[in-house]
């Protein structure tokens, strides 16, 4: 049991600068949470806040009701787990793993069981007497996963843990990961600039942008209903497609283009009527049609999907996702109709949701 | 201690090392450090005491380097470093009667070269680093026939 609570926590350096704003939020035992934005936003001195290796300038920190905020990091009972793994390179695995027991001066034998229990969940039975330069990226970072497993902690923490691996291993070590939560169903906090770690891991996402929570939800919640157009451009690959239009006649009017709407759509809209929006479209929501004129500039093919970019009226890039092997040219004309669409306020970049 | 426990105690040393049987010969060598800076003091005179002398100063690198090759050894359960660490503490032993007892014997100008205390002292030193050797060499040698059986039973097991 481990409930994770962060209120109004705020991060404000001896130099005046403020990294952190207004950090609320709620962890529920056994959920995985990860902290996703752009390098800078705040997210590893969060988690850093909440391990205890900074100090919290204001707010309260609280796990299972009791108040952590002023705790020293040793007693907070989390374990964090580093993006350069961290490892004593002069020891060997068993001996990483069972480092920070030893210290404690538990007894050997139990130990020993833990260290074997936590090799065998992360198949490290093998690599017991290696040193960690004998180790792939992926091996050394389930050494550092499994120094976490064994003292058992409450909270785990992970730290950017794959960004040191290749495109490969980082798929499968996220795999692993996964099963990891599955298995020890612990609570879990995640930081991470790789939105797909985040849409993959995650049961919640934190999405943070200059020190502000932009967003808390679930991986659907954020693609699919995006808060405002930070998020709506920072979750999805490739990114969200913008465009300045204005709300008229029940159409979508922007430079030398037009889009149609639902019915639905226009109630969403009717507050805004002869105003200035944004329009986001995702690249996968655009297909072949009849509606809008774009002059293709690239082509590229990922074998299920083409990425097509091109402009769009008055000189508007565009970049739409097709089903199938395409091979438009430089110069070639596609027609393409928009499927679902989000809808931003030009003033405060929230979301249109149509709320009376 | 169950059985249980004593069994997680040797599947143990498959992962650690024989941290004890290491120590011990290190300890060998400090011991033997402590006999050459005190034996080197004595100088009885002669041609064949200064040869001997020589002869000792290059036992001493080689005792040296020995145990602290056997020590790593020994660190990995390895047995064959037992017996080199046996012969080591064989050669203290004898030593003993070589440099020591000469210097003991030994007056000039009516003084004894090395006195009473001297000569014990030293005797102790060597026969604490034998017994380190010695020590390091049998503890080595039951924990590694230990763990060859327990990893034999192991492989047994697990075919």
């Amino acid at each position: 049991m481990a409930e994770l609570s962060l209120q109004h926590i705020d991060k404000i350096y001896d130099n005046n600068v403020q990294a952190v704003f207004d950090f609320n939020m709620d962890v529920r035992d056994g959920e995985l949470i990860v902290l996703v934005g752009p390098s800078g936003c705040g997210k590893s001195t969060t988690l850093r806040m909440v391990a205890g290796l900074e100090d919290i300038s204001a707010g309260k920190l609280m796990l299972d009701g009791r108040d952590i905020t002023s705790m020293p990091a040793k007693d907070r009972d989390m374990a964090m787990v580093f993006q350069n793994y961290a490892l004593y390179g002069h020891m060997t695995v068993y001996e990483n793993m069972a480092f920070s027991m030893t210290l404690r001066k538990e007894n050997p034998n139990v130990i020993h069981r833990k260290v074997l229990a936590a090799a065998e969940i992360l198949d490290l039975t093998n690599q017991l007497n290696k040193k960690p330069s004998q180790l792939s990226g992926g091996q050394r970072q389930r050494v550092a996963m499994g120094r976490a497993i064994v003292r058992n902690p409450k909270v785990f923490l992970f730290d950017e843990p794959l960004s040191n691996l290749d495109a490969k291993l980082r798929g499968a070590t996220r795999r692993e990961i996964l099963l990891l939560h599955k298995r020890l169903q612990a609570t879990m906090l995640y930081v991470t600039h790789d939105q797909t770690e985040a849409l993959t891991l995650a049961d919640r996402i934190v999405c943070m942008s200059m020190g502000h929570v932009q967003q808390i939800g679930t991986p659907l919640e954020l693609y699919d209903t995006p808060a405002n157009l930070f998020v709506a451009g920072f979750i999805g690959l490739p990114p969200m497609n913008f465009f300045d239009v204005r709300f008229e006649e029940g159409q979508l009017k922007g430079k030398g283009f037009t889009v149609q709407l639902t019915d639905a759509e226009r109630h969403t809209l009717r507050a805004y009527n002869g105003q200035d929006i944004t329009l986001g479209v995702r690249p996968e929501d655009i297909c072949e049609g009849s509606d809008v004129a774009v002059k293709v500039f690239s082509n590229e093919n990922l074998g299920m999907n083409t990425l097509v970019y091109g402009h769009m009226g008055d000189g508007l890039r565009v970049c739409a996702k097709l089903r199938g092997w395409a091979q438009y040219r430089p110069g070639d004309e596609l027609r393409v109709d928009f499927g679902r669409k989000h809808f931003f306020d030009k003033t405060t970049t929230n979301a249109i949701r149509g709320e009376a | 201690m169950t059985n249980d426990d004593r069994l997680v105690k040797l599947d143990r040393m498959r992962y650690t090392k024989n941290s004890l049987s290491s120590a011990l010969a290190l300890l060998a060598i400090v011991f033997d450090v402590l006999y050459f800076v005190s034996i080197y003091q004595s100088n009885v005179g002669t041609y064949y005491y200064n040869i001997l002398m020589g002869a000792s100063v290059l036992y001493n690198l080689i005792f040296m380097l020995m145990a602290f090759l056997s020590s790593e050894g020994v660190k990995n359960y390895k047995p064959g470093y037992s017996w080199l660490l046996i012969a080591l503490g064989a050669g203290q032993i004898v030593r003993i009667f070589i440099l020591p007892r000469m210097a003991h014997a030994a007056l000039v100008k009516n003084v004894p070269v090395m006195d009473d205390g001297q000569y014990l002292w030293v005797i102790i030193c060597l026969i604490l680093s034998a017994v380190c050797c010695v020590a390091s060499a049998v503890i080595n040698l039951i924990k590694s026939r230990q763990l060859a059986a327990h990893v034999a039973s192991l492989e047994k097991q697990a075919a």
